[in-house]
């Protein structure tokens, strides 16, 4: 369960979020929706504990990230790249993630098994493909088996056949009762893989609830967003 | 659970700099100047010693070690540096850090593993350097030189440590290892900003990159510092600028 509640963010003299709130719960895939810009992953680096908001709070099960003991096992993130140093291995790079979580060496290769990376764990980082690297971030959201996913534009850089993996594998997930939070500006993408969406805009939520709801009166989910996001979209 | 916690942290640390080709640079280079410097000066050394101009002979065996610190202030750089590297061409904003920052989201206790992972391969790294250094100048220059003080060594591997640790938190406060390399490299090796200091004031000798050599050799420049007071103020000096780094990595965005 992801509770996100009033989180405002000021970076320099700009209010990235203002007041941004939402859940994300177990056994649901939650889209979080929003154009370039509009401060998606700038929540999720709250909730990560990598920035610090202003105001609000952003929780995994009722706790901060950075309060966790062992926080692979509680939660795993896909942000931007593989986040792996490109001289390393996919397996040395996710064997050190591995260490520093107690988690057993043995996860490691069934992580790379799991995304399709197993023949290439020998293969320096730097030289993974763009779709490669996200697998390999995914490798390393998933070692600690957590009950939660918190991934940033998971879909990016894939081709059609790892566009569909990738919603099938997380469709799984939260079969299994795992709460998934994903980001994307993929209108289609995300019509076609989340329960939940909350759509953000310059910094607010403008719209939350399950897909039915948000989608509306509106013939698709992309007429709904444009319609809640107007005051951009006209430029166009 | 805290302190299997920590252990698990210093494991990951200690794996991170070991799997990385330009730590393992700075490994060799430790390992290896020491000992060559040893074997290619050897013929000067002998002439200066035999002819009364090498100053205090104790100190002979030990002025090579001097050069191996180039090692341990490249694994110091190395430790933070790495974390800022960008992982390619297709997300050029994406760092390790934020992979590091998830695995292990207590800032301070972060640091500290690392400053733990790099003092144990800096410190294993000298030990095995001071020990090859010193074996090898007495097989070189035999008589010559009197027998070297363990003491002496312990406090040439200790004094490596802290140059480490003084690199660690330079990168950590600028974040940028070509900062640290340049003021700490140049400073030690080509002009000494800080020898040159000391010919305007004595104070100069305790900055930090130079008062720890008196930790292990008796003739330093113009100033005499006991070596338990360099060691004293080196750690002192180490301590204030980590501490410092820690804060600034503890508050800034990752």
């Amino acid at each position: 369960m992801i509770t996100v509640e009033g989180v405002t963010r000021v970076r320099g003299r700009t209010r990235i979020l203002h007041e941004v709130g939402f859940t994300a719960r177990p056994g649901r895939v939650t889209g979080f929706l929003g154009p370039n810009g509009a401060g998606k992953t700038s929540t999720l680096r709250v909730l990560l504990g990598l920035d610090r908001p202003q105001a609000g709070r952003a929780l995994i099960d009722g706790r901060r990230y950075a309060e966790l003991e062992r926080p692979l096992t509680v939660a795993g993130a896909l942000l931007d790249g593989s986040g792996a140093h490109r001289s390393r291995t996919a397996r040395a790079h996710l064997r050190w993630v591995a260490a520093s979580n107690g988690l057993p060496k043995g996860r490691v290769d069934e992580v790379l098994e799991l995304v399709g990376l197993s023949a290439d764990a020998g293969k320096r980082a730097g030289r993974y493909s763009l779709g490669m690297s996200r697998r390999l971030g995914l490798a390393t959201a998933l070692l600690g088996d957590p009950p939660v996913l918190i991934l940033d534009e998971p879909v990016n850089g894939l081709d059609p056949a790892g566009i569909r993996w990738m919603r099938t594998f997380l469709r799984e997930r939260a079969d299994q009762g795992r709460t998934v939070l994903l980001s994307s500006h993929l209108m289609g993408e995300l019509a076609e893989t989340a329960d939940d969406v909350v759509i953000i805009d310059q910094g607010r939520v403008v719209s939350a609830g399950t897909l039915a709801e948000v989608v509306g009166d509106h013939p698709t989910l992309e007429d709904a967003f444009l319609a809640r996001t107007a005051s951009r979209g006209a430029a166009w | 659970m805290v302190k299997s916690g920590m252990v698990n942290l210093v494991q990951a640390e200690l794996r991170k700099l070991l799997w990385l080709p330009t730590a393992w640079v700075g490994l060799l280079l430790g390992l290896v100047a020491a000992p060559a410097l040893v074997l290619v000066s050897a013929g000067g050394t002998r002439r200066a010693i035999e002819e009364g101009i090498a100053g205090d002979p104790s100190d002979t065996a030990f002025q090579p070690l001097g050069i191996g610190l180039l090692g341990a202030l490249i694994l110091g750089v190395v430790a933070v540096s790495s974390e800022y590297t960008s992982t390619g061409e297709d997300a050029p904003r994406a760092r390790q850090l934020t992979t590091t920052l998830t695995a292990m989201p207590r800032r301070y206790r972060l640091v500290a593993a690392k400053a733990v992972a790099l003092s144990l391969l800096v410190a294993v790294q000298g030990a095995i350097t001071a020990v090859a250094t010193l074996v090898l100048t007495e097989v070189v220059l035999g008589p010559l030189v009197p027998p070297a003080d363990p003491g002496r060594a312990a406090a040439a591997v200790l004094y490596w440590v802290l140059l480490g640790l003084l690199s660690y938190a330079l990168t950590l406060i600028f974040r940028n290892g070509i900062v640290t390399l340049t003021v700490l490299i140049v400073n030690s090796s080509v002009v000494s900003v800080s020898y040159l200091l000391t010919k305007v004031t004595p104070l100069a000798a305790y900055l930090p990159d130079i008062v720890g050599a008196h930790m292990f050799l008796n003739e330093v420049g113009d100033v005499d510092i006991a070596p338990l007071t360099a060691g004293l103020v080196m750690t002192a000096w180490v301590t204030a600028l980590l501490g410092l780094g820690a804060w600034l990595f503890e508050r800034r965005e990752a």
